[in-house]
Order: structure tokens, then sequence, then C-alpha cells
């Protein structure tokens, strides 16, 4: 679809007046040209604009991957820490400044391997940090070795016989951890992002945030765009995402309902 | 030299109550005026398998160490005690249990294995316990009674010892543990009379203000207390488990928090996160726990954030010997991590300093923004001293970050390139000054750069910036007649009492020896240390590790070979092989 | 075969002669030595040099601790030995602990005697037979100015004389039942008398001691037949007996003593007895003798040790020795009687 010339200069215009850029750093991001990332990074923009959150307040942690240069790429506070880190970091900060609006990005390598071990203890803590999980089940920033939620079988450099380990479910984990808000997201829809991210940014509490995203560059068979889009629906209207069994049944039952999927006050 | 110079030991199973006896015989024996040092040692397994030892050392004059001899052998358990009767002076004395419940045949016996020399106190310890309070629990407070009785120790400081102890079970419980005692120092004037000794009858003890007991770990903890610390992160490891027990009970009396973490990466990865976010916090591990968190103490020399670590070592490498002393992390805390990664290294040799350098660290690492790392260890952190009390000032405790002034606002250089390399440093929250902190080479707005120029560029400033630190930390303090000396000897860490006592020794006896005490280990005053080895013959490093960590550190400022010391036994370092190796240098 | 284990009972010169011939013969074994006393082995006709502050403890000890260790025989001072079992060959220590024997020595030598009319006053009467009981006398001189001494045995003697040299006031009372073992002839004591009144001793005569009353910690009243007197303490010298009461149900032969062949054997295999504690026969006598003094003791002892290593010699009494004080001399090599 070619969106014309008048379409694109009101699209920038809207823009503008968001105070966007506001938010966004003058920094280019680093990430491959029509990388997952960018939608992210215009819904957390979004959110943080909507809220009205004056960028001081705000500290964006993050650890390793193509994830990690994400502070620069916004003009709040950031901390980029070590590999699997931000968590842990992000609680310091928290806990120091209970005033900050604090946000952790990382992937699905940074925080389900490496990292894996501090998600249950930020759950059950629920410090009132959002974690913003970019799940491209896959290591882009090291050129495309299998993380703990590739597909069972996917073949790489790696894996040139295909991975042997199942894939890891951040949602379902995060959910069985005990976590008061979870939802599941799609970077393709910035504008759900920032919805959700508003709704576990008030949420007094740890927010999960499951973000189903692609690497443009390393993956070609499985989370696409063309997959993804095809894949990810929104829950159903009669979700209660009050009921953690109902939740956690959703989620066994059906990978790629989109939304806010639980949340306990 | 002093007159009055015993090493007790009371020894046990664990559920003994050896522990519990020693902590009231030191606090007895502090409040008749005499100095103490206490060292237990406890198996790593839980309650109710090992051996427990309570090692005291009692005098007239300022205890500097641990001495492995034995001049009282309490037993409350001879099948554990027998293993110390090799440490038994010629004249000790041992006080045990003259009717066990059963028969022991004689290669269990206490009594079997002693030499001619020791005097026998056997005592029905469980027996006496019983008849004055109905229950054998008390026997180890029996056991102290003939202690006292014999040793010529008024019994009115262990009653209010006792009843301090006690006080919160209840007067019933107070009241049964003074007559436990007192069945115990009755009997023994009783059966002992023709053989009391009277040790301490007229010993004067020191001089000055009241003293107060206290280990290096509580020292640690109060420190940090006074120091306005705000967060604690840490997860359990011995030797350094009782601090943060310590403030998980007291922070939250002055707002604070103790935060449990799920392992050692995440208990540097908050105290950072919570440093970056500008709150005085710290942590407290051990090797193991220490290694685990290099990568995360980089990542604070790179993004220049302030970090207190202590690191209370114990014998390694790897689980090692838990329970047991070393100082074999030097290397790890000066140099452990990838990179150029300069940070700040003390070392603090007495339970008093254990206070004032986590005070000083405090400071440090804001006004350097630095992790600062204390490395203490096992004896150091364990052992009690009565000290007199200790109160950082306002002035010790204030903050000593350097903000950024609103001139640079909005075209804020986090880090700024400085002659001092210390650059003005914002936390979130305030407007105009935010930055991005990072793990990457940067330059100094804090972007991430990899170019040569601005890698030597920053490296250089890092290392001025700790560099300078010196001039704020403690100097090398030198003990001698000044002058050329035939041997000098360089030490640190809880060492540095033997090393001070041997020297001591052998100076009373004219001999040209002198001891340097160096708490500075990174950076260090290399111009001090290099003048006072100038005027030494011989140089001889004692320590309690196997390669001689700071010789190799320091070696290099002496003009030949020092002479190295190394113990890796577990135990503190006896001040008599120090005395020994050094007469053997001067022969 | 297990190593042999001996234990000698006592630290005297008995059980140190024995220990050493042990030593010698048989090279391979263990050798204890147990002493209820806390000190080593001394010489105990000093304690009067020793209270008096002529000698220390130092010099009155015949062997270091050191000694023990070098020879390979281990010393164990302050601990006492309640029970034998002779079938089991084990021992009971008063602290519960169990010894097992191979060969056993008893030596343990001999213990003040208080004449029976006189224990009800036990308490009050300070004995002089161990450094414990001349430390006791130590503390005590430093308090109180005057001494009695009852009895007259030949400590009573050499003790007064140690008094003397302390500027002490003393009172000396003999008792009809005094020289016990050794009995003086009334002519030798007459002497005595003499010449104790001579040094300035003030000598009681009397017949029976009624009562001994305390009237503070450092004063004592003494009624006898004749007379009233208060001193700071008294002393009771009525010779030894020996210290077996711990064998009293043992199944051990003891009369006054324990009852030994003329090869020191015991009824039981493998059970010496030497020294003070022993009572001998002699086959020429055809009665037992009870041994005192210093050379006694060393020979008894060590025939012991030899006869437990497979010697088979005869004891026999040693030459007359003198016990001298000033110039009175007592003959203490032997005596038969009871």
């Amino acid at each position: 679809m070619k969106t014309s010339g008048k379409e694109l200069a009101d699209k920038v215009k809207g823009v503008g007046e968001s105070r966007i850029f506001d938010i966004r750093s003058t920094e280019l991001p680093t990430w491959c040209p029509g990388c997952g990332y960018f939608g992210i990074h215009q819904g957390l923009n979004k959110c943080i604009n909507e809220l009205g959150l004056q960028p001081h307040e705000v500290v964006t942690v993050s650890g390793i991957g193509c994830a990690g240069r994400y502070p620069f790429f916004t003009s709040t506070y950031g901390f980029h820490s070590t590999h699997g880190r931000a968590v842990p970091t992000a609680t310091g900060v928290k806990i120091a400044n209970p005033n900050l609006t604090v946000y952790v990005v990382g992937g699905d390598g940074d925080g389900l391997a490496i990292g894996g071990g501090h998600l249950p203890h930020v759950a059950r803590r629920n410090v009132d940090v959002n974690y913003l999980m970019f799940d491209n089940s896959i290591y882009g920033l090291t050129k495309g070795q299998p993380s703990p939620s590739s597909q069972l079988g996917m073949k790489s450099k790696a894996s040139p016989y295909g991975t042997q380990d199942a894939p890891l479910n951040a949602t379902l984990l995060a959910l069985s951890y005990g976590a008061s808000f979870v939802a599941r997201l799609f970077a393709g829809q910035p504008n759900e992002i920032a919805k959700a991210l508003q709704e576990g940014t008030k949420h007094k509490g740890f927010a999960f945030f499951h973000i189903y995203t692609t690497c443009v560059t390393f993956d070609k068979s499985f989370k696409t765009w063309d997959n993804l889009k095809k894949w990810c629906h929104p829950v159903p209207d009669d979700h209660d995402p009050s009921d953690l069994r109902k939740a956690m049944d959703l989620v066994m039952e059906d990978n790629f309902s989109m939304g806010v999927i639980y949340r306990r006050d | 030299m002093p007159k009055v110079d015993v090493t007790i030991e009371i020894c046990g199973m664990a559920g003994d109550g050896t522990i519990a006896a020693g902590g009231l015989l030191n606090q007895a024996m502090s409040d008749s005026g005499l100095s103490v040092i206490g060292f237990d040692s406890y198996p790593a397994e839980i309650r109710g398998f090992g051996r427990c030892i309570a090692r005291s050392r009692i005098g007239d004059e300022e205890i500097l160490a641990l001495e492995d001899r034995i001049d009282v052998l309490i037993s409350l358990d001879d099948t554990q005690s027998i293993s110390r009767t090799p440490l038994l002076t010629e004249h000790s004395s041992v006080f045990f249990d003259s009717n066990p419940p059963v028969h022991i045949e004689e290669e269990h016996s206490l009594a079997a294995q002693v030499e001619p020399g020791t005097m026998l106190y056997g005592m029905p310890f469980a027996d006496l316990a019983s008849e004055a309070s109905g229950s054998p629990r008390g026997r180890n407070l029996t056991a102290l009674g003939g202690f006292a009785a014999v040793f010529g120790v008024s019994p009115e400081p262990f009653h209010r010892v006792i009843t301090a102890k006690f006080q919160s079970k209840g007067e019933k419980v107070v009241d049964a543990n003074i007559k436990s005692f007192v069945a115990g120092f009755e009997y023994a004037q009783e059966h002992f009379s023709d053989r009391i000794q009277q040790v301490f009858t007229d010993a004067n003890g020191m001089e000055g203000p009241e003293r107060i007991m206290l280990s290096g770990n509580l020292a640690i903890g109060q420190g940090a207390l006074d120091a306005g610390l705000k967060l604690y992160f840490g997860y359990p490891i011995t030797p350094a488990t009782p601090i943060m027990e310590y403030l998980a009970k007291k922070l939250p009396e002055t707002g604070g928090r103790v935060v449990q973490m799920e392992d050692e990466i995440a208990s540097i990865a908050a105290v950072i996160g919570a440093s970056y976010a500008g709150s005085r916090s710290m942590t407290a591990t051990s090797g193991p726990g220490f290694a685990l968190m290099t990568e995360l103490i980089t990542h604070g020399v790179m993004t220049e954030t302030p970090a207190v670590i202590l690191n209370a070592q114990r014998g390694g490498p790897s689980t090692g010997l838990p329970t047991k002393t070393e100082q074999s992390d030097l290397h790890a805390a000066v140099f452990g991590g990838p990179g150029d990664s300069f940070r700040i290294v003390i070392a603090p040799t007495t339970v008093s300093e254990c206070y004032t350098y986590v005070v000083k660290s405090f400071q440090l690492a804001e006004k350097y923004q630095t992790p600062v790392i204390v490395l203490t260890d096992f004896f150091l952190d364990n052992r009690v001293e009565n000290i007199l009390p200790l109160k950082a000032t306002e002035e010790e405790t204030a903050c000593a970050n350097v903000f950024p002034d609103e001139s640079v606002m909005g075209n804020y250089r986090r880090y700024q390139v400085t002659e001092s390399g210390i650059s003005p440093r914002s936390v979130p929250g305030m407007e105009g000054f935010v930055f991005s902190a990072t793990g990457l080479e940067h330059v100094e707005k804090g972007t991430p750069n990899y170019s040569p120029e601005i890698h030597m560029e920053m490296s250089g400033k890092r290392f001025r910036k700790i560099r300078g630190a010196l001039k704020e930390m403690p100097p090398p303090e030198e003990f001698s007649d000044g002058g050329s000396l035939d041997v000098g000897l360089i030490s640190w860490g809880s060492t540095f009492g033997s090393v001070l006592e041997a020297v001591n020794m052998c100076r009373h006896d004219g001999l040209k020896v002198g001891a340097l005490k160096i708490t500075s280990l990174f950076p260090y005053h290399d111009e001090i240390i290099r003048a006072f080895m100038a005027r030494c013959q011989h140089i001889l490093i004692p320590e309690l590790n196997y390669q001689g960590q700071l010789a190799d550190l320091i070696g290099c400022l002496y003009s030949k070979d020092v002479i190295r010391l190394n113990l890796a036994t577990g135990t503190p370092m006896p001040p008599s092989v120090i005395e020994k190796k050094i007469r053997e240098i001067l022969s | 075969m297990a190593e042999q284990h001996y234990v000698i009972i006592g630290n005297g010169p008995a059980a140190n002669e024995a220990a050493g011939a042990l030593r010698e013969k048989v090279p391979e074994s263990r050798v204890s030595i147990i002493s209820k006393e806390h000190v080593g082995y001394y010489q105990p006709h000093l304690l009067p040099d020793f209270i008096a502050g002529k000698v220390s403890l130092e010099e009155i000890c015949v062997r270091p601790p050191a000694f023990y260790k070098e020879h390979g025989i281990k010393l164990r001072l302050g601990q006492e030995v309640v029970e034998v079992n002779f079938s089991k060959k084990e021992l009971l220590l008063s602290h519960n602990e169990v010894i097992h024997f191979d060969g056993l020595i008893i030596a343990t030598g001999g213990k003040p005697r208080i004449p029976e009319p006189l224990q009800v006053f036990e308490d009050l009467l300070m004995k002089l037979k161990t450094v414990a009981d001349a430390k006791a006398w130590q503390d005590k001189l430093a308090e109180v100015d005057s001494v009695l001494v009852i009895g007259g045995d030949l400590t009573s003697l050499s003790f007064t004389k140690a008094l003397l040299g302390l500027d002490k006031e003393i009172s000396f009372i003999v008792d009809e039942d005094c020289f016990w073992p050794l009995r003086f002839t009334r002519e030798r004591c007459d002497k005595v008398m003499e010449r104790l009144t001579d040094k300035g001793v003030k000598v009681i005569e009397c017949r029976k001691i009624k009562s001994l009353v305390r009237i503070t910690d450092d004063l004592v009243e003494v009624e006898t037949d004749t007379g009233r007197l208060a001193v700071g303490a008294v002393g009771g010298f009525f010779g030894l007996i020996p210290d077996v009461r711990f064998l009293a149900r043992s199944g051990l032969h003891i009369e006054r003593g324990i009852l030994v062949d003329e090869c020191l054997r015991t009824q039981f295999d493998g059970v010496y007895a030497a020294g003070d504690c022993a009572q001998v026969y002699h086959p020429e006598l055809r009665d037992y003798w009870v041994s005192i003094g210093y050379r006694n003791a060393r020979n008894l002892g060590r025939i012991a040790g030899l006869n437990l290593a497979g010697n088979r010699i005869q004891a026999d009494m040693a030459a007359e020795s003198i016990f001298q004080v000033e110039d009175i001399k007592v003959n203490t090599s032997w005596w038969t009687e009871f």
C-alpha cells in the first residue's frame, strides 16, 4: 500500500504535535531497517508522552543485545547494564527512588537465558518496574544463534542440525512466577503497545510485557512480519484478566492472543 | 610486656552452649577492665554436628592478635577437646566434666591426653548445673564459674552479663543460669583451694573510658548505619551473613531496607542501580560471591557509579574453606574482572578500623564515583574486641558527590574529561542533567564510542580519578624506632596484629625491626612504601595465602626480592611464627 | 600381640623406680603412672623446708615432666583411681574413665594417720603429707603466729624445726599413741622433749586431748586433761598408714597394707604392690613387714617392676638409715610390728 504525499505530511505533523520527539533522543537507533524494535520504541515513547511523564523522572534500564542500546534512543535517564542484569539493576533504581518511573527493556536472550534467574524474583518481589521483553526468538546482535524461545529444531550456524531444546513461554513463566500484571503484545501494533504500557505503568507493582517482534536480518522463517501479522490476534472479548487460572489456560491454549492477559491489583 | 596474657578456649559440640559461654566470658572480662580478643570457630554444618570453639585472649595490655596456644581449656565435650591438647602450654589448665554419664575409654578421655604439666580441674558440670537449676543445660555456665573461681575473677561481672544476656527470656532463666554459674564457682572454691591460680586477681586492666565488645561484622554493620546507608542488597554467604542479619534488624529503624536478592550478581546489580539513583547502598559477600560480582563491579568502574562492596574473605579457591580465614582475594579485589578497571580497595586491620573504613568507603565511593571494595576476612569479621566506642562525625558521613551546576544545564556532559578525572554526577530525577550510563566505552556525553582516542582518553581519566583518591585514603603507618632497619615487615588485614606483636617482641629484645601497616591496597602509597623499603635490609611480608599476593602487588617497589611468609592454614597467623621467621632472617 | 599396658598407681619413689624398671626391661610396652596428686614426683621429707621457704617446689621435685615424655612413660597427674577390677583387668578413675591394664603395680604409699580418739576433730587437724598440705600450711602460717603440734612422728620434728625458723610460737603435745609406726624408747622420747624445750618449744605434758574447738578461722581452743590453750592452728602428726582404701572392695588381700609375697606379688596374676602401701612377707621372719623410708620404697619399686617384667627377685629389707633432727638420730629402716 502506497502512502500519498498529503497523508504522509499529515502523519508527520501529527507526530510533531504529539511531542513524541521530546521522548526520543537525537541518537539514531542502531537497529536494522525494518526491525520490530522501532514499533516498540514508538509505543513506549507514545506511552510516556501520553502519561505526561517528564523525561528526567523516567529511567530506562537495559541489558545487552539489540535492545541494550535502547536508553540512548530516548531522552530519559538511561542505564545500560551488563548482559542479563537489567532487572536487578532496575530493582535497585526503583527501591532507591520510588518516585522514578522505571522501564526495563531487553530481549529474550537477555531475559530468559543469562538473566532468566531474575524474572521470578522481580515478579514475586512485585517491584514497581515495567519490564518490556522484546521476544524475537533469536540472538540478533551476535548474528543469529538460537535463543531460549526459539522453536525446537531451529537451524542456524550455531545449530546446523537443529536445536534440541524446547522453547520457553515467557508469558506463562511470568504468570506462574506471580507477576501482578502480564500483557502480550505485538511490535507491529505500536498503539496497542502504548495502551497496554500505560495501563501497566499505572499499575502499582511489577508489570511484564511480553512483546513478539521480528528479526528481519536473521530470521527468515519463524517470527517474520508476515507470520506474526497472520498469527497474532486480540484476546477474546470475554477474557477476564483478573482470573489467573483462566489467564494460564488461555496462554497454554493460544500462543498468539494479544492484550492484557492478567492483572491483580 | 603485659603481666597478664591468657588464652582461653571453650570447646564443645554444637549445642553445648560453647559460643554463648565464650561471649559471656569475653564480656565479663572486658567489664573487668581487661583487653579481649575473642574468636569463635564453628563447623560449616548446621546445628548439632561438629566442633565449636570459643577462643579468647585476655590481657592487661592491648591484645593485638591470637596466638596458637591454649593456656586454659574449658571442655564441654572431651571428644572434641582432645584434638586441642597439642596446643596446650606447658603449665596449662584444663576444666572438664568429671562425671560423664557413662564410662569412657582411655583413648576418648581428655584427662588421658594431657601432659603432666597441665593442671586438671575435674568438675561434675552437668550434676552441679542440675542440682542448682534443675537442668543440666547450664553446665557451660558451671564451667565458667569454675574458671572464675580458680583464676581469681570476681563473680559480679559474670552475674551482670548473664542477667543481660538472658533478661529477655525472663527472670526464671536468668536465675537458673546464675545459679549454675554460682554452683561452679563455689564447687571450685571448695575443691580446688590448693590449686587456685588468682591470675586475674591483681590485673589492673586498661585505663580510659568504658569499652564496648564488638565483632568485626557488627562494626561493619554499625559503620554502614552511621554512614547513612539506605539500602543493603545481599545474598547469604559465610562469613558475611551476620552483616546482612544485623542490618535487616537495624536499617528499617532509619527508614532503610535490606533486600535479600536471588544471587550475588543481582545484589551488586541492585547496589549499582540504587547508587546510580542516588541512594547510599552496599553489599557484603565472600570470595565465591565476589567472583560473581566482578563483572558488575567493572561496570560500576565504567559507568563511574559509586558502590560499596565488602568482601569477607574465606579460604579458597572456589567454595574452599567456608569457615576458615584467608587473605587470598587481594588480587581478585584489585584486578578482578575485565579490562583496566581501576577501583579503590581498602582493608581494615582491626575491629575499630572495620567501622571507620566502612564509613570512609561511602564518601570515597561517592566522591570518586567508583566501586570501593572493603576487604576483611573470616578472622576479622568474627573476632570480637573490646574497643573504645565509635561514632562517625557529620563531616565523615556527609554526602561527597560532586553535582553538576546549572551552568551546564541542557548541555550536560556526564563524563566530562577533567584534570582530576572527576566529572560532576547527576542522579535520575534531576531535570536538565539527563544522561545514559553504559558499560560500553563512551564519549563525554555518555554515548558509546570505540575510537582509539576516546578509549585512551577515558581510560586516562578513570585512572587519574582513582589515583587522585590516594590523598584521601589512609596512609601506611610505621611502627619502629626509625632509622635503618634490619628487617622491615609489611602487612595488611587481620594479619597485621600478629605482625605488630612479633615486631614488638623483637624490639623488646633490642632487634632493629619495624612494621609497616598498609590499609590502602589500591591505589597504594607507593612513595611511602618505597621509602620504608629503602631503609630496610630485608623486607618480610607475612600473609595468609599461599602465593604471597601483597608481595606480588608491592614487591616491585623494592630493590631486592622481598621475603614471603605465606601461610595457607585457614587459621590466623600466630605471632610466634612471624617472630621465628624474623630471627631466622637475622641469624 | 597387642602392646602391653603396664599401669602403676602412685607417683612416689616406689612407683617411679617400678616405671623405670619396666621401661628398661620391656621397651615395647606402654607404661602409665597414675597419681591423684597434681604435682610430680617430689621428696616429701623436704616439705617442712618448703614451708619454711628454704626450698622451692622445683627444688623438691625429683624429675621434671619432660623426663617422662623423653622416656616414653605416660604420667597422669591429678587423676584418682577409685576402683580396680582385677578379673577384667580394668581401672576406674574418678572421672569415669576406664583403663585396661596387662600388669599393675600398686605403689600408692601412705597417708596421714589420725588416731581413733582424735578422728572427731579431724577437720581441725592440719596434716603434712603432700605438697597441697604444705601449701595449706604456708597459707595458714601467713595468718597465725602460734601452732600446736600434736603427735610426734618424724615429720613433726622436722616441721617443728621449720616453724622455729619462722619465729612461730610452738606448743607440742606428745601423745601416748604418737610414734606410730615407730616407737621410741621412753628415754629417747624424753631426750626429744628436752631438746625441744631448749629450742623454745612449749612442751605440754598431758594424757588426753579432750576437745578441739574452732573459735574463729584463725583461732582454735584446745582442752587437755591438764589444761587449756588457744592457738592459731593445730597440726596432727601420727605417722602414716597405707593408702589402700580404694581397694577395700576389690577382693585384694589387705591387712594393714596390701599383702604380697617376697616377690611382691599379690594374689592376682600380674598385680604387684610396693613401697609404703605394701605389707611384704619375709620368709626368714616368717612374718610380714612394712617398709618406711625412701630407700626401702625405691628398692621395692624396682623389684616390683623387674618382677612384672618377668624376673623372680626376692625383696629384702634395706640397711638401717638414720633420720636426724639436730642431734637426735632415729633408725628409719624397717619395722615389723603393728
